[in-house]
């Protein structure tokens, strides 16, 4: 690795720069890693890097890597080429606001997740586009959408060469804002003075390969095309191939000319690189979209076989002049050019040498470093010219305004109910009174319990339930009904959400009157048991009200929602135990144990009727909760464009 | 410190269709690979404003220039697309009247709730002197709006709508309903509202008022600022006028 005594540079504050990814070293060694090292070394003097990425080890979380702070977020393997790190998209999400520039080496769908929910919307985003995803491509449907809107928010997209953009759709999309920046190579550490660039092998059979043991580096192509002919195939690296890569070996028994070297060191590998006859890149899909090994080989003055692929690698070594180009996955061919090669010393001399030069001027260090940091100061600019003094919206009112309002909105509904209208909102009372009574009298019949006793529990499970479902159907319909307050008075469209939940509360309180009466008159007064069940209540109501804002602003934006929540909540009544107690039904019952409401409900009538809680109720319900208050955070982000549904 | 200042302001309007507003329509464009065009407008394009305490501006153009979005953009209603924004001070728009109304309530109820609204609290004095100022009969307080005929209707919101005074002002067209003598009674109001407010933006086709109110009128045409023209001496000019009626 490329040790450079830094003298710590105390200058002005240097700009930072977070890079995101899912791998760093010490835990794997490749290409896009490479890239990643270099950007930090190179642009060392003009921003402040740091990585931020995932490690299964349970080793320490912070390390520095190169003079480079490295964070680790724990993961726990891979899922589809993924690393499961459920605290990725957290640490993500605190460390966006202390950089000033973000770096996003795509792909990275895990990064793309955290950026599509709009978090870090005020921090410059530079995207490198190391490759499109290849494996898995079953789940494009699903990734494309998040990589589309990262890119959407992307100040740069980063590419290695210019067909990359022409040949992936979804870069094609925002051609305006990709740079071309080639990946440049350091190549001091090329010039050994006892090796020269032309020097030439009078062997002349040694064949080498370098990259992680991996399926699209197509090592296995390589290895077939070894079998019948006298070349020895040296291959650098490890992976999760390594298997059935020695089991290939042996199935051919090339034993003797293929060897398998593992992960070899810096300046091993250069020497290593300097010592071989022909440098062979069999990548066999776009994965591969510049292949920065075989720049290093180029600099070592070796000769190329590469594969044509619709990426930078054909590109960057070019058939004819440093490289042989076969198609990919054609052992055969891949063979033959390198017999070709390995025949002819002259051909290997001259190739070599046009290599080493187009390296030297094409693809410079300094031409990379100078690319990057155009970039990255552009982007930095110009998102400090778009914030600049400073970024406060136009906030119209605090929370408490928003809560008081909303306030008295609700009561001026409820005293509305009360004009021209005797008994205002207890009419709805009365109309409770009349369903329980009838309910009641239904269910007596049905399971010969005492019906009596069950009374105040069904009234106020009925209260409850109508609480919840009204909250819920009139945030559907909240916003526009608004419309004229939140476009011409610039009331924050909450305001309306909230005003839903307190106008139904107050008409709760009017209904509750009932299992009142029916608890003060059937019941013995247990007021600990009312007291153990507050703190279950507020956890339903604190869910309702998720529940409205969530859903009030999706039926806003897409009005086909408002009938399916309907039903959908017809539905719920019927699968709850409202009407019904659990214990009047099989309790094995799974779609009733699977029922959130089921467990919402639970969770303050266990103890109003004086037995426990089940803790996988409470648990149930707080998970439900967290999911909810995440929703409500990412609906009030995305409640600002309210204004433009309505 | 008062102040606002816009700068390089973009507004891309989404005009959504009727397809737009379905979720199932986009999760099926999504799979059947369509993409869903969403059509857009830019309302405001590149507008940079900075105003300081004391700036009175107008804002003319014809009808969808951008002059209610620019507004409602000051006001926090629309998020930019682009650009930043600055507002320093207490914003009251002023966009449309009958926002909030509910015909059903007695007038008395509706000035109450308008006032919680605008997060002022609804006194007996502040709704009397309210009152008062639309010169109609005591009694109609207790009765419902929608008895009252539009022109009766606009005085209760008028002199509701401009009982405080405000940091930051924003009108948008709206003094055309009214008879003659109120226009009168409400322009000296309005104008000595004006006088109050340390920022005032107007949005309006009646280039005398703006004459009258505005040290600059900003013409507005598809969204960019066509031109800038500072208007002569606004305040001696809307002085005379007042003496003359008073």
């Amino acid at each position: 690795m490329h040790h450079t005594q830094g003298t710590p540079h105390e200058a002005p504050r240097r700009p930072s720069v977070l890079h995101i990814f899912k791998i760093y070293y010490p835990d794997l060694f490749g290409g896009t890693l490479t890239v990643i090292r270099d950007i930090c070394t190179s642009l060392k003097d003009a921003f402040a890097s740091a990585v931020l990425v995932c490690s299964q080890s349970a080793e320490r979380r912070e390390i520095v890597v190169n003079d480079v702070p490295v964070e680790r977020v724990r993961s726990f393997g891979n899922v589809l080429s993924l690393p499961a790190a459920p605290t990725y998209p957290w640490r993500l999400w605190r460390r966006i606001a202390e950089h000033d520039l973000l770096a996003l080496h795509a792909p990275f769908p895990l990064a793309d997740l955290v950026f599509a929910f709009g978090f870090g919307a005020k921090r410059p985003l530079v995207v490198h586009w190391h490759a499109d995803i290849v494996s898995h491509a079953g789940l494009r449907w699903f990734i494309e959408p998040l990589m589309r809107r990262t890119l959407r928010r992307a100040k740069a997209i980063i590419v290695s060469d210019h067909v990359l953009v022409d040949n992936t759709p979804l870069l094609r999309e925002f051609e305006d804002k990709c740079h071309v920046v080639p990946f440049g190579i350091d190549t001091t550490g090329y010039d050994w003075p006892k090796i020269e660039p032309h020097h030439v092998n009078d062997r002349g059979r040694l064949v080498l390969a370098c990259g992680r043991l991996v399926p699209y580096k197509g090592f296995d192509v390589l290895i077939r095309a070894a079998v019948n002919r006298n070349f020895e195939v040296w291959i650098i690296g490890e992976g999760a191939e390594r298997l059935q890569l020695e089991e290939l070996i042996r199935f051919h028994g090339l034993g003797e000319r293929v060897r398998l070297l593992g992960s070899v060191n810096d300046s091993e590998r250069i020497k290593l690189m300097c010592l071989a006859d022909v440098f062979v890149m069999p990548s066999v899909t776009n994965a591969e979209t510049f292949g920065l090994v075989q720049l290093e080989a180029m600099a070592a003055g070796r000769p190329v076989v590469n594969t044509a692929l619709d990426t930078a690698v054909p590109r960057v070594a070019r058939h004819g002049m440093e490289a042989i180009t076969v198609p990919p996955g054609d052992a055969e061919k891949l063979g033959e050019a390198i017999d070709t090669l390995i025949h002819d010393p002259e051909r290997r001399r001259r190739m070599g040498l046009s290599a080493r030069t187009r390296a030297l001027t094409r693809y410079s260090a300094a031409a990379f470093r100078q690319g990057m940091e155009t970039v990255y100061r552009d982007a930095v600019a110009a998102s400090n010219e778009e914030r600049s003094p400073t970024t406060e919206p136009p906030q119209a009112t605090g929370w408490l305004d928003t809560v008081r309002i909303a306030a008295a909105l609700a009561w001026s509904d409820m005293r509305h109910r009360y004009v021209r209208s005797l008994l205002g909102p207890f009419w709805m009372s009365l109309q409770m009174a009349i369903v329980v009574v009838v309910l009641g009298s239904v269910i007596g019949q049905m399971s010969n319990a005492s019906m009596l006793a069950r009374l105040p529990m069904l009234a106020l499970s009925m209260t409850a339930w109508t609480f919840l479902n009204s909250v819920v159907l009139d945030a559907t319909t909240a916003l526009q009904n608004s419309a004229s307050l939140i476009r011409d008075r610039a009331l924050p469209p909450v305001i309306f959400l909230l005003q839903c939940t307190f106008r139904q509360a107050l008409f709760a309180l009017h209904n509750a009157c009932v299992p009142l009466l029916l608890w003060l008159v059937l019941s013995p007064h247990e007021l600990s048991h009312a007291l153990a069940a507050l703190p279950g209540l507020l956890l339903f109501v604190a869910c309702t009200f998720a529940l409205s804002l969530v859903l009030g602003a999706m039926a806003t934006r897409y009005r086909d929602l408002k009938p399916i929540i309907e039903s959908t909540l017809m539905l719920a009544f019927l699968a709850s135990p409202v009407i019904w107690s659990s214990d009047m039904i099989n309790h094995r019952s799974t779609v009733m144990r699977i029922n959130p409401l089921t467990h919402l409900f639970a969770v303050w009538r266990e103890p109003l009727a004086g037995g426990p809680v089940d803790p996988v109720s409470i648990v149930y319900v707080l998970i439900a909760l967290a999911l909810l208050i995440f929703a409500s955070v990412l609906t009030l982000v995305h409640l600002r464009k309210a204004a433009f549904w309505i | 410190m008062v102040s606002i200042s816009l700068r390089n302001i973009c507004l891309d309007y989404p005009l959504y269709g009727a397809y737009d507003y379905s979720l199932k329509r986009r999760l099926l464009g999504h799979l059947i690979r369509e993409p869903g065009e969403m059509r857009i407008i830019r309302a405001v394009d590149n507008v940079t404003i900075e105003a300081e305490a004391g700036a009175r501006i107008g804002l003319a153009g014809p009808n969808g220039s951008g002059k209610s979005t620019l507004l409602r953009l000051i006001a926090g209603v629309y998020p930019p697309s682009s650009g930043s924004i600055t507002v320093q001070g207490n914003v009251v728009p002023l966009l449309g009247l009958n926002a909030g109304v509910n015909l059903d309530f007695v007038a008395e109820d509706n000035i109450a709730l308008l006032l919680r609204i605008s997060g002022r609290k609804p006194t007996r004095s502040v709704i009397d002197d309210i009152w008062a100022f639309t010169e109609l009969e005591p009694r109609m307080q207790r009765l419902p709006l929608r008895m009252f005929s539009s022109g009766m209707l606009m005085r209760v919101l008028f002199a509701t709508a401009t009982a405080f005074p405000a940091d930051i002002l924003l009108l948008d067209e709206w003094l055309s309903v009214v008879d003659g003598h109120f226009a009168e009674k409400a322009e000296g109001r309005l104008l000595n509202l004006v006088s109050q407010a340390a920022i005032v933006i107007i949005a309006s086709h009646d280039q005398p008022l703006l004459r009258r109110t505005c040290s600059s009128i900003i013409n507005l045409d598809h969204g960019r600022i066509a031109s800038t023209v500072p208007v002569e001496p606004p305040a001696t000019h809307a002085f005379e006028l007042r003496e003359k009626r008073a």
